[in-house]
């Protein structure tokens, strides 16, 4: 290794493209001979990276990069949970996110002990924080996502809107500060089945972190210090009611409850929902005539505050790790580095992406302000100021998946009514304590 | 020793061997997983014996058995129903004298899609907001959209019209085999005796067919988790697991929970409906064929 590497730590001022960011620290070196085994998130939003990045790698190293898998993330998280179970980790770099990472074991290698502080200095604390699980930092931040409402502005410039919803609910039709006005402004805005006031993700994990995230804007929580579930309170059933409310008025599509996160997207572009939660990346798309028919008419808020005075901010971030297994660890933290660059950073901005690099924020407001791109530039603005007033993860524990597997088809049975909202939290709180109680926590 | 690597054992060691590798051995890891709490992500888990306590779980789980019956219910529908629509589709190509060859070819298209375009498509007919399905029946005065996917007993019936659509051929393919397996004589002499089409169906077609009926049912019933692609594409079981089926609950349980060990207690009481399934067919099989050589 000492033989043919050197690891050159370089401190450069980085230009490229239309930007110029602060100054950042470089991880180059010569790895001529040197094959990374890697497997990483595939699908549209997250290719364009990989496309750019590994020959700029290779370019400058001499590397070769082996891509062994690209796959969805849920398909990604199975087979890596297979690969440790057959003790097969023969890869060197994965992508990862902060909300599955805790799962994972010690499989991945330590980045406290690989990367130079002046390199993780160019990153958000915060961030750095929430990627770190039992005092390891195992994976190096791509993006984050936090959530925030889209509405079609059209609707509440509408001076008939204004004046029927003054009428009806005493209070003036504005963007909604609560979700409680949210609920409110969906009803009045839905005219099933073409047009609906709002939509929610409603299984898997999906739903059960929306719900987490509203709980905690009520003022409850989902765990105890001891991680006993204490989400069966006024808090939760507040929480699951607000869902329960918006199906029983046909506020929301009748199939909601199949949504995931293609199916909000897709149906806030086809213009017929007039309020949507969604994170960042989609920003672009909505804003693109070609693929939606909002294009220009779209309004962007923080999300909304629940009744205990905080707004919902459920985030993590995609990230790469490396395995402890990996025979090339300098390379692979080249690599990592690469992959999470202010380059990379800068090209995943551009789509709508958020960073997590403060200079990133810093460039990217900066290029949008220069364009003239007002609507990317309030996009940007208003999430950089959720990522940093708002955003809060889920528990960083390993049994989150399994838990939200549990909770997920109980929130489905309240909303459907198949159960009352009391017996549905009762219900799920039950198993997540058996969870809890097998994983040894009390 | 001479005589045993003279005899027909060492001829057939090459078969148990691989035999042994590839059946035996994973049976047998996956039996003595489900009597531990192994965890995919902890590998260590695997050598913690628990006794029976993964199957007491299960026995007084109450969601397991709701699946379980589920299971034997959406079984029991989308066999017999696609024997119905396989023996109807079979019977009419069977009739037919010219271009028998290519729609034959035709059809067997469905069983060239797998199971995840499959699941797809008929997501996307049956979606109550863009979906085909809503779309044409509005075009008939039903305004408000029919929740296909989220309604019990509407979910349980779009996954079935799937997996019927995907695999009737199936049974197409193997009854057509029958039937121009089945000797003309009988069938022209019952003719000439004066019976009508019906008489001839259920008197002498449909009993040299049986035994094609019962080889048709014992491979599908074996084959027909194959479905598992079709739901998890379509509803992954939910919502409120209302199309729950064993092989989702299993896949969920071992795969996104990685409690492996629990899932092969579970996969171990469900090879029981396979057994009993194959059991009763293979049972009904040689009847019907005891039956047939002795009319």
């Amino acid at each position: 290794m000492m033989l043919r590497l050197f690891l050159s730590l370089i401190l450069a001022v980085s230009f490229f493209g239309s930007f110029s960011a602060k100054a950042e620290t470089e991880l180059w070196g010569d790895y001529s001979g040197v094959t990374l085994r890697v497997k990483l998130i595939g699908g549209g939003q997250y290719e364009g990276l990989y496309n750019e990045v590994i020959p700029w790698w290779e370019e400058n190293t001499g590397g070769k990069i082996e891509i062994v898998t690209q796959k969805n993330h849920f398909e990604l998280d199975k087979e890596i949970k297979k690969d440790i179970a057959s003790g097969n980790l023969d890869f060197c770099v994965a992508s990862n996110h902060t909300s599955f990472a805790s799962q994972y074991g010690n499989i991945y290698t330590d980045l406290n002990n690989i990367m130079p502080a002046s390199v993780l200095a160019d990153y958000t604390p915060l961030i750095l924080e929430h990627s770190t699980v039992d005092g390891r930092l195992v994976q190096m931040p791509r993006h984050s996502d936090v959530s925030n409402l889209y509405y079609q502005k059209s609707l509440y410039e509408d001076a008939d809107n204004k004046a029927n919803f003054k009428a009806k609910y005493g209070y003036d039709l504005t963007p909604p500060e609560t979700w409680d006005q949210v609920k409110d402004q969906a009803i009045f805005f839905s005219n099933p089945p073409d047009f609906y006031g709002t939509q929610y993700v409603g299984k898997e994990e999906a739903i059960a972190g929306r719900f987490y995230e509203l709980v905690i804007a009520n003022g409850g929580a989902l765990f105890d210090e001891d991680y006993r579930p204490i989400f069966n309170s006024p808090a939760g059933v507040e929480a699951l009611q607000w869902f329960i409310d918006l199906y029983n008025a046909k506020a929301v599509p009748d199939g909601v409850l199949n949504y995931l996160w293609d199916d909000t997207g897709l149906g806030f572009a086809s213009g017929t929902i007039a309020m949507n939660l969604d994170w960042a990346g989609w920003a672009g798309f909505f804003n693109d005539p070609e693929n939606s028919k909002v294009a220009g008419d779209i309004g962007l808020v923080r999300a909304p505050m629940g009744s205990g005075g905080l707004r919902t901010g459920w985030s993590g971030s995609h990230s790469f790790s490396m395995t402890e297994s990996c025979p090339d660890k300098e390379a692979a933290a080249s690599f990592l580095w690469a992959l999470t660059s202010n380059k990379a950073q800068m090209i995943e901005a551009r789509g709508g992406l958020s960073p997590t690099r403060p200079a990133i924020w810093d460039a990217i407001i900066a290029e949008k302000k220069a364009e003239g791109d007002e609507f990317m530039l309030m996009v940007f603005e208003t999430f950089k100021m959720s990522l940093a007033e708002d955003a809060f993860t889920p528990p960083l524990i390993p049994e989150w998946i399994e838990f939200t597997n549990v909770l997920y088809p109980e929130l489905q049975a309240a909303i459907l009514g198949d159960k009352s909202p009391e017996d549905a939290l009762a219900t799920a709180s039950k198993k997540a304590t058996e969870i809890m109680e097998d994983a040894g926590y009390f | 020793m001479r005589k045993f690597l003279n005899g027909p054992w060492v001829l057939l060691m090459p078969t148990l061997i691989i035999l042994t590798c590839i059946v035996l051995l994973p049976l047998l890891l996956s039996l003595w997983t489900s009597f531990t709490p192994f965890k995919l992500t902890k590998p260590d888990t695997l050598y913690r014996f628990v006794g029976f306590r993964n199957y007491e779980r299960l026995i007084g789980d109450i969601d397991f058995w709701i699946a379980f019956g589920r299971t034997v219910l959406f079984l029991a529908i989308a066999l017999n129903l696609e024997l119905v629509f396989g023996l109807g589709i079979a019977l009419l190509i069977n009739k037919i004298t010219y271009g028998q060859r290519t729609l034959r070819t035709l059809m067997m298209f469905p069983m060239m899609f797998s199971p995840i375009l499959v699941g797809f498509q008929w997501k996307y007919i049956f979606n109550d907001n863009i979906g085909l399905m809503n779309n044409f029946l509005r075009e008939f005065g039903v305004i408000q959209p029919i929740p296909w996917l989220v309604d019990g007993i509407l979910a349980n019936v779009s996954i079935m019209a799937a997996e019927i659509w995907s695999s009737t051929s199936v049974f197409a393919i193997l009854l057509l085999a029958g039937l121009l397996g089945i000797p003309k004589d009988p069938i022209e002499a019952a003719k000439v005796d004066g019976c009508n089409s019906w008489q001839v169906f259920k008197n002498i077609t449909l009993p040299f067919l049986m035994p094609f009926v019962f080889i048709a049912m014992t491979i599908r019933s074996l084959d027909v988790a194959r479905a598992y692609d079709i739901v998890q594409m379509m509803t992954g079981g939910g919502p409120a697991k209302r199309t729950e089926l064993l092989w989702t609950l299993i896949s969920r349980t071992g795969y996104v929970d990685a409690k492996m060990g629990m899932a092969n207690a579970m996969s171990y009481i469900s090879i029981f409906l396979s057994i009993a399934f194959t059991f009763f067919f293979f049972y009904k099989l040689v009847e019907a064929r005891q039956r047939l050589s002795y009319e």
